[in-house]
């Protein structure tokens, strides 16, 4: 347990030093969420909510898919690339520990990315929430994010660390915009909006935007972003078994 | 702690053999020296050691415990020839991490003091110089204060200060009964470092025994001269006891032979007109040449 917390303190102080987590997790979200609240203005109207809250929820599940897709899978290929991986089997700590204290940090961190971004918009722009829906929303996005973790699993797989890093990119960036977390998928031409409302993405933002309007969730989103995850792990499983047997 | 025995240990890479039946015991306490050509498969027997890899066939075994079993991770401290440092971490950061690891570990200030990074303490672990990592790395292994070391061309990257620091504090380390294993492509260090030396080409032993048998056992000592003006005759000298072969570059002549002290006076009561008489010892350099066939390859890298 000692070592487990240990080992947690030290993923996350190597993730929050990151110059890439500083721009990408909180800088560009914050940037983007500033630019789409003032753009649309905060105060309209959309989807049961206002887009101060709307686009809170989007460049925050922006942010966590990043950070847990992109990052997460970068820094993995990289750990494999530079031999830490191997270094780390060679002493006592469990894979199984060593894994679940990165998953641990990561948690934690998406955690702040969450406190940073609903403290901003409380601050910049005056979101209101009753705090029901501050926590109920908060809370969703750190759990959806867990999925993200299993496909950033899946991309630090990538042996070669420069095609993992425009993948992973490529990816949840691909991710996010087709999912709508940049602009809604109404407007989307139509067949977009089908490809769109399929994505673990869409699953994901739209379970918050549902919950911030204080609507109907649509519960099949749940099944959806957990098929992904477990889909996202056992492709990742099956590669590692078969490097272990090669 | 028992010996590290190797028992008919192969490895396969699809078509490719690495190893290919090596049997060698590594004995406890004691430092062995493993060389070998590029490709040999040193590499290879020491990721079988450290569990990271599987044997195709044979075992691989430390006294009564096999290779890759957990409980001897707690025991063996390694450094491998990449020097991974885990980016955003601080030095003092990456050993205490480590040091957690272990149930009895060393000292951080032994660790800092070992690895001479004392200053360098608080800097990112990864902003230190090739020369560093190396020296961070052997820390690290040291870090469970194990029983068993392996140590993969541990010196390769580090500048000479380094070199000649890192065989004191390994010194004080053997002294102490650890059990060490070590490759390196710095004959002179095996010479001067190993109780044991073990050689092996194409992933099998070719001769094992410490420095001074490896040395004797081969006809490699040689007396040289310059012979002034006429005299020289091959057929006469190989006729001399121990002579095993008589080599001349003009004036100069070479006998290679097992005792040197035997036959020196032979040569200077021959009445053959010789100056610039020269003993030369044999040099584990010339034993690896003759047993691998291929020259010593300073500073390069067999991955």
């Amino acid at each position: 347990m000692k070592s487990f917390v240990a080992q947690s303190r030290a993923e996350m102080l190597r993730l929050v030093r990151s110059p890439f987590f500083l721009l990408f997790s909180v800088l560009m979200p914050v940037a983007f969420y500033s630019i789409f609240a003032v753009l649309n203005g905060t105060s309209v109207e959309v989807g049961g909510t206002t887009w101060g809250t709307y686009s809170l929820m989007s460049m925050t599940a922006f942010s966590l898919i990043g950070t847990a897709a992109g990052q997460f899978g970068i820094r993995l290929s990289y750990e494999r690339k530079d031999g830490l991986i191997r270094l780390m089997k060679l002493t006592p700590l469990s894979t199984g520990a060593w894994a679940s204290a990165k998953i641990a940090a990561h948690l934690l961190v998406h955690l702040i990315i969450i406190a940073v971004m609903f403290g901003y918009s409380a601050i910049a722009f005056r979101t209101e929430m009753s705090a029901w829906l501050w926590v109920a929303s908060g809370l969703w996005l750190l759990v959806g994010s867990i999925p993200f973790l299993a496909l950033g699993i899946l991309l630090g797989m990538i042996r070669n660390t420069d095609a993992a890093t425009a993948i992973a990119n490529l990816v949840y960036m691909g991710l996010s915009v087709l999912g709508g977390l940049w602009m809604p998928l109404s407007t989307f031409p139509d067949w977009m909006q089908k490809v769109g409302s399929m994505l673990p993405s869409h699953a994901y933002a739209s379970v918050s935007w549902s919950i911030v309007a204080g609507g109907e969730v649509d519960w099949l989103d749940v099944p959806v972003l957990l098929g992904y995850g477990a889909m996202f792990l056992m492709i990742a499983l099956m590669l590692h078994r078969r490097r272990e047997n090669a | 702690m028992g010996p590290i025995v190797y028992d008919q240990v192969v490895k396969t890479y699809g078509s490719r053999a690495a190893l290919q039946g090596l049997s060698l015991t590594l004995p406890a306490g004691k430092v062995t020296a493993l060389l070998g050509p590029n490709g040999a498969g040193k590499t290879t027997a020491i990721s079988i050691l450290l569990g990271l890899s599987k044997a195709t066939r044979g075992t691989v075994r430390v006294g009564e415990q096999m290779a890759g079993d957990r409980a001897l991770r707690e025991r063996m401290g390694a450094m491998l020839q990449e020097s991974p440092v885990a980016d955003g971490l601080r030095v003092r950061e990456m050993l205490q991490l480590f040091r957690g690891y272990y149930r009895d570990p060393l000292p951080l200030e032994h660790l800092l003091m070992i690895s001479g990074l004392e200053q360098k303490a608080g800097r990112r672990a990864s902003s230190l110089s090739g020369g560093e990592k190396r020296r961070l790395a052997f820390a690290l292994a040291m870090a469970g204060n194990p029983d068993i070391l392996v140590l993969d061309e541990p010196t390769t990257g580090m500048d000479v200060e380094s070199r000649m620091r890192f065989w004191d504090v390994l010194k004080v380390y053997a002294m102490q009964g650890k059990t060490i294993l070590f490759t390196t492509h710095y004959l002179e260090e095996a010479d001067a470092v190993a109780d044991h030396i073990a050689v092996i080409a194409d992933g099998q032993l070719v001769a094992e025994g410490t420095p001074q048998s490896l040395k004797s056992a081969m006809p490699l000592r040689k007396i040289s001269f310059r012979i002034i003006g006429e005299g020289f005759d091959e057929q006469l000298m190989l006729k001399w006891p121990g002579v095993r072969e008589v080599r001349w570059y003009g004036e100069q002549t070479e006998l290679f032979c097992e005792d040197t002290d035997r036959l020196l006076p032979l040569v200077l009561r021959s009445g053959i007109p010789l100056t610039d008489i020269q003993i030369h010892a044999a040099r584990l350099e010339d034993v690896f040449q003759r047993l691998t066939g291929t020259h010593a390859d300073n500073g390069g890298s067999n991955r």
